[in-house]
């Protein structure tokens, strides 16, 4: 079963930090996952296979959208039964399912700015859960933009916050229209993660 | 040079490279006037980040080019519109920028960079596949078809060392 430790104790007042986040509804929780559940999270991770994807908007490795080792789909199920009820409570999102894949961005990986959102996909929430890594990257910060939109199109865009990939860090976010950002690129080292969305 | 006409017109997704379409001197000198012609920034971070330059002023290299391609595809061409592109570290220019062509027009990427970039490409795409790479190789000539089917992205310079700026000029022909 996934351990979560106290960093989602006091909902009102992440409620609160949700609600005032700028430039777009997130959340920054860090010793999200309590010591002592953390290695035997990683041992499990390691099992699952990593493969590269690229495509013009980023490169990295990954574990396949489906898990193929089925410790990692215990941990996918066991996350979304610990995390939704109390991030529904606390975004005002209503999430219950989610999907997770282990990304390794290794030296030279990227992630473009874009916003997640596809129409009729159902993404409510994403999330990203840094690891600690062998290999502590730098860079690799998670990076949102503040923009603005006419009729659905981006006409203008700034760096609004940095986030760090610190390992045991959650970073939760809203997804929609406006939640621009991206994976800056890992200038070394490598930077692991669990990440995913949640859906209703 | 290694593709004929006969040999491109058999090609399913036409496209060739000419490694050394043009001398590092001349390419030097290019560089010299589009830097003093003067780049606009193109920033829409959801589909590109890079310098223009538009519209080309450099009739005698355009023309050179456009020989050069005529010879290798068989066709008449001449220039329809041409700009240059300068990647910088972190720019790019993803395939959402670019545009579908119907009529099948010619474009060509001549490599204006001082050196190689490594993994600075322009990635040529059918159906959302990359089939063809315009390398990052100074002087180097890319030409491709731009069936209906085709799009194309600038992959993502990279910032780490030696951190190296791109410079392509590019060039639709029909």
């Amino acid at each position: 079963m996934w351990a979560i430790g106290r960093a989602l104790d006091d909902e009102d007042a992440l409620r609160r930090a949700w609600r005032d986040a700028s430039p777009f509804p997130h959340l920054v929780l860090d010793d999200f996952v309590p010591a002592e559940a953390l290695d035997p999270l990683l041992e499990v991770l390691d099992e699952e296979p990593l493969e590269p994807y690229a495509a013009d908007i980023y490169t990295f490795e990954a574990s396949r959208p489906e898990p193929r080792t089925p410790g990692v789909a215990t941990i996918r199920d066991s996350f979304a039964d610990a995390v939704t009820p109390r991030l529904s409570r606390i975004t005002g999102r209503s999430v219950r399912r989610a999907d997770m894949r282990v990304y390794a961005y290794e030296a030279g990986h990227y992630l473009l700015p874009h916003s997640d959102h596809q129409e009729g996909v159902g993404r409510a929430l994403a999330y990203a859960l840094y690891l600690p890594s062998p290999s502590p990257p730098t860079g690799g910060e998670l990076e949102l933009f503040r923009c603005e939109l006419a009729a659905g199109e981006l006409v203008r865009a700034e760096s609004a916050a940095l986030v760090e990939p610190r390992p045991n860090r959650l970073v939760v976010f809203e997804v929609g229209d406006a939640s621009l950002h991206q994976v800056r690129e890992v200038l070394s080292g490598v930077r692991i993660s669990l990440s995913g969305w949640l859906y209703p | 040079m290694t593709v004929t006409p006969e040999a491109w017109a058999a090609m399913r997704l036409p496209a060739a490279v000419v490694p050394a379409a043009i001398g590092g001197p001349l390419s030097a000198a290019v560089r010299a006037r589009l830097e003093g012609a003067g780049y606009t920034r193109c920033e829409r971070i959801d589909r590109a980040s890079y310098d223009a330059l538009d519209p080309v002023e450099e009739p005698e290299l355009l023309d050179a080019l456009v020989t050069l391609a005529v010879s290798v595809t068989g066709r008449d061409l001449s220039v329809r519109a041409a700009r240059v592109m300068r990647l910088r570290p972190g720019d790019y220019a993803l395939v959402r920028h670019d545009h579908v062509h119907e009529d099948r027009p010619i474009e060509i990427v001549l490599d204006l960079s001082e050196a190689r970039v490594p993994g600075a490409e322009v990635h040529y795409r059918h159906r959302g596949q990359v089939f063809f790479v315009a390398p990052s190789a100074p002087g180097s000539l890319s030409i491709v078809e731009r069936g209906p089917t085709v799009l194309c992205n600038h992959t993502y310079v990279s910032r780490r060392p030696p951190a190296r700026t791109a410079l392509r000029l590019v060039a639709l022909l029909g």
